[in-house]
């Protein structure tokens, strides 16, 4: 056997081994359910924000403290604190994913993703929304 | 019966459209005749379908052209009837990023695509020589793909493409307004505009060269492609290498032209997050400079031919599998680029396998008849090593796309996974590994020779880099400051093992140009190259590991709310009212106030910095940054910030703002408190004090004309602000005619104060002065503000590596006029 075909061999193993580990670290989408079955440990959480109730931001007061309401995928809802400011069209995203952790009765949050249509393209029904709002 | 419409502009899109159509023919004929003239084996026959496919690509370069060209005119225009350019531009836009709203689109981004293998096909037809017919025959190929993209034509109830050139009206149908026929003047007198985040130079210069960069793969796959067809399994590589090095270049500046961007005026808070969309750029990049090596080896030794073919066909493949990523939609919970589903999905995919099946079923195929050379690389070759590197770049790129592609398998296989929880540290760990045996690479292997290395010459010629950066890596180990332990003690011991494998790259490549080629810059391309990735390492190395957060929020430490083990939500945002100054890291900074700049509706905010020695007190350096945002721009609530930096050699401060103060929803509550004093008493207010120095009966000031028969007394007022600052000021107290009392206050703006003379009260020897303090605690903005050290050096070292890209295409195409040397690499 040549060397070269020796060290791909090896190569591939140890790529192998690399991504398998790896699959052990990708975490998956929870509930809040199930986060709070392990508290303390981050996971990804998708859901929608409730727009009913108040997102609290009062940086004169603490500009790290940033909460609102999300319901997930099983219909829970729960408080979520973000330390951070609040995100540039918070208020437009439905859908939104969350990384961090349950702790107590809030979900504490690192990381926000928001979903909202029209931050690059606008979408099919905004658009005709926005066509119609001019007559 | 048919509306009749006012004002509508009906011929750029009739003429746009046929345009696309004519295209669209003119690429299949191409694609055909090239084809005949390809498979033809008779010289005459073959000549003229050749002759045939010229005429018909330039038909098709010409209607692509066209095509651009209505297309900015419609934009450029205005014309609103258009959903392209209602969606994508406005009035007010200025005319630098008309462009930039033209490429904002899917169409138009498949449009200069299209333009670009254009172009890459007319320099092709001229230079290609007896590999035009095939290689012509899949750009053409591209070229039905691309135009099919732009149709918007129904085929058998699937529509295929969506064309920039579709009127609001029909694109809408059914909305309203359009039952009347002066909709467009009464409705739609402007358009929605270019997302303000992507107003800004760079939208405008960077999606061309990255399109570039995409486009140009598509030439290394074709020639790969025809040496399969052909059989002629060998003589492709010297042709395509140029073209390869091209590619690798202009997809660099693309890529980091990206980077750039995010680091200058996004604020995602650096220049890379390994987000999907950077990624799926990055992995075709990483497999063209695999490419770029196994064909240098294979010109060389005749060896590593098979894999010269699988990396430039894969390379092309993995562009058309990120363009699918990226704008199928399927990224839409793992990127902040969001590009939503527009229905194209399907179609993307069918040309993904378009390109992948022929091309790879034809490397099967043909596997063994791809020649190989029987004799084994030597341990101490080039060649081998060469090959070794080539190899843990395509690792690297395995490694990034499998994760990058989490949706993709979560689509495929059902399941839910998620990407790892800390994202930038998952692909770091394994990264870090890449970038030493890749630094380690660069360094040595150029002192082997190929075939093999005579006793003592590697050692001999190595020893003096070694030893240099040896001493550089110790310096920068003791004085560098590199200690990033967020991760654990393994994590920096590889940070530091990459630090001392990056200088050794730039130090070995460096005394290579000097000692080995003795300067020879002909030669020097691959060196400057090398040394300028290495470089790349070392920015990339010491910026992120040394990245600091210096707008921690003292309320918080205070406090104590917040755990210093949480490390991903440390306080990271400070609240500055304006004038009142916060100590940030070494920095006084003050948020002086802000200025709204017309027309784009953007405000500038000023946010002084002060440097003082902390010994003696005495301010070493101040500065001014004007960090940037748009206010709740049209369609969006809330703010889009953009940073501003000052830069230093070897560090940058990064300003961004996070919040504000929304400007409408202000509300002056301030009042005024009197207060009775006699001349040399001091009033405090919230960040100074002013003192009474005395009473001036012929008081002069601008806001005061005396008239006969007044009584006016001036309170000369002097105001220190807690910055040190001495104001004067005057408010007036007027009885004119004996009768009527006339106030005339007094203002000093840079501190918020408005100071009124009220009364006077000659038995006690007393005034009464009402003070006004506003502002200040309506004024805030929230900020957020980073050191990021040395990344000078990662733009230097981006810098001189596509000038050793550019060196070593000129040596390939530019030939020698003296006597031939040696090639070296």
């Amino acid at each position: 056997m040549k060397k070269s075909n020796i060290v791909l061999l090896v190569l591939i193993a140890v790529t192998i081994a690399v991504i398998i580990s790896m699959v052990g670290d990708f975490s998956t989408y929870e509930t809040f359910a199930s986060a709070a079955r392990q508290p303390g440990k981050d996971f990804h959480v998708i859901g929608m924000l409730d727009k009913t109730r108040s997102l609290v931001y009062d940086p004169v007061k603490d500009p790290n403290y940033f909460s609102f309401y999300v319901k997930d995928k099983a219909g829970e809802l729960e408080k979520v604190v973000y330390r951070g400011a609040i995100p540039t069209d918070f208020e437009k995203s439905d859908k939104i994913v969350l990384v961090g952790k349950m702790d107590g009765q809030q979900f504490e949050c690192s990381s926000i993703l928001m979903k909202c249509p029209s931050k690059y393209k606008a979408n099919r029904k905004a658009e005709s929304q926005q066509l119609d709002s001019k007559l | 019966m048919e509306t009749k419409y006012i004002g509508e502009h009906l011929l750029p899109g009739e003429l746009g459209h046929f345009f696309v159509l004519l295209a669209f023919v003119a690429s299949i004929v191409s694609t055909v005749s090239y084809f005949l003239a390809t498979r033809s084996r008779d010289a005459i026959n073959g000549s003229s379908w050749k002759k045939m496919a010229r005429v018909a690509f330039f038909i098709q370069v010409i209607s692509v052209f066209a095509v651009f060209g209505t297309l900015y005119y419609i934009i450029s225009n205005h014309f609103f009837e258009y959903h392209y350019a209602w969606e994508h531009s406005s009035r007010a836009l200025p005319v630098r990023y008309l462009l930039a709203c033209f490429w904002e689109g899917q169409e138009g981004s498949f449009l200069l695509w299209t333009v670009w293998h254009c172009v890459l096909g007319t320099i092709l037809i001229r230079t290609a020589g007896e590999w035009e017919n095939p290689v012509m025959t899949v750009i053409s190929f591209a070229q039905v793909c691309l135009a099919s993209m732009l149709l918007g034509i129904y085929f058998f109830g699937y529509k295929a493409g969506s064309s920039p050139f579709t009127l609001l009206r029909n694109d809408m149908a059914g909305a309203p307004i359009f039952s009347d026929p002066a909709y467009l003047q009464k409705y739609i007198q402007d358009g929605n505009g270019l997302n303000p985040l992507l107003q800004n130079y760079w939208m405008v210069i960077h999606p061309p060269i990255l399109f570039l960069g995409f486009a140009s793969t598509i030439v290394p796959f074709s020639f790969a492609f025809a040496g399969l067809w052909k059989k002629n399994f060998t003589g492709w590589v010297k042709p395509a290498l140029p073209w390869c090095l091209f590619s690798g270049m202009v997809l660099a500046t693309g890529v980091m032209m990206g980077a750039a961007w995010a680091y200058e005026s996004l604020n995602f808070g650096g220049y890379w997050a390994w987000d999907p969309v950077e990624n799926s750029s990055m992995v075709p990049w990483l497999c063209i400079i695999a490419g770029i090596h196994t064909a240098v080896i294979f010109k060389h030794t005749g060896h590593s031919l098979k894999a010269c073919f699988f990396f430039f066909i894969t390379a092309f493949i993995l562009v058309l599998y990120s363009t699918f990523l990226t704008r199928s939609g399927i990224l839409g919970t793992t990127s902040v680029h969001a590009f939503t589903d527009l229905g194209m999905s399907g179609q993307l995919l069918i040309y993904l396998f378009v390109f992948l099946i022929p091309a790879y079923t034809l490397l099967i195929a043909y596997q063994r008849q791809i020649p190989t050379v029987k004799k084994e690389e030597a341990l101490d070759s080039r060649e081998f090593w060469m090959f070794i590197g080539s190899l843990v770049l395509i690792i690297s790129a395995i490694f990034i796309l499998v994760i990058t592609s989490i949706p993709v398998w979560n689509k495929i296989l059902g399941s839910h996974f998620a990407e790892p929880v800390h994202r930038r540290f998952a692909y770091n760990r394994i990264e870090v590994f890449i970038a030493i045996i890749l630094a380690l690479g660069i360094a040595m292997v150029q002192y082997l020779k190929f075939g093999s290395t005579p006793g003592g010459y590697f050692r001999k010629n190595i020893l003096l880099p070694t030893a240099v950066s040896l001493v550089i890596g110790l310096l920068i180990l003791l004085f560098g400051k590199i200690h990033y332990d967020t991760f654990g003690n393994g994590f920096l011991a590889a940070l530091i093992v990459m630090m001392f494998a990056s200088v050794y790259a730039i130090v070995a490549n460096f005394s290579y140009i000097l000692f080995m080629i003795k300067g020879k810059m002909r030669s020097a391309g691959p060196s400057v190259a090398h040394a300028g990735f290495g470089l790349m390492l070392l920015g990339i190395l010491i910026s992120s590991s040394r990245k600091e957060v210096i707008s921690h929020d003292p309320m918080g430490l205070l406090t104590g709310v917040f755990p210093a083990d949480s490390k991903e939500n440390s306080r990271n945002n400070i609240l500055l009212y304006r004038n009142l100054p916060m100590q940030m890291a070494d920095y006084e900074v003050t948020y002086l106030g802000d200025s709204i700049s017309t027309p784009d509706g953007k405000h500038y905010y000023k946010i002084h910095y002060i440097r003082r020695d902390t010994a003696t007190g005495k301010v070493i350096e101040k500065f001014n940054l004007y960090p940037n945002a748009f206010i709740n721009p049209k369609g969006q609530q809330g703010l889009i910030s953009s940073p501003a930096s000052k830069h230093y050699w070897t560090h940058d401060i990064y300003t961004y703002l996070t919040s504000v103060n929304d400007p409408s929803k202000i509300q002056d509550t301030s009042q005024y408190y009197p207060h009775l004093v006699k001349v040399g008493d001091t009033i405090f207010f919230s960040n100074g004090y002013m003192r009474l120095d005395g009473l001036d009966t012929h008081p002069v000031s601008p806001h005061y004309q005396a008239q006969p028969g007044d009584i006016a007394v001036g309170a000369k007022l002097t105001v220190y602000s807690s910055d040190s600052d001495i104001f004067k000021v005057l408010p007036i107290y007027v009885l004119r005619d004996s009768a009527y009392e006339n106030i005339i206050p007094d203002t000093l703006s840079q501190l918020g104060l408005f100071i009124r003379f009220d009364k006077i009260l000659p038995e006690q020897r007393k005034i009464e002065l009402s003070i006004r303090q506003s502002g200040e605690q309506n004024d805030w903005v929230v900020l957020k503000a980073y050191v990021f050290h040395y990344i000078s050096l990662l733009w230097l070292g981006t810098i001189l590596m596509i000038i050793g890209f550019a060196m070593s295409i000129y040596k390939k195409i530019v030939p020698k006029k003296q006597n031939p040397v040696k090639p070296i690499l």
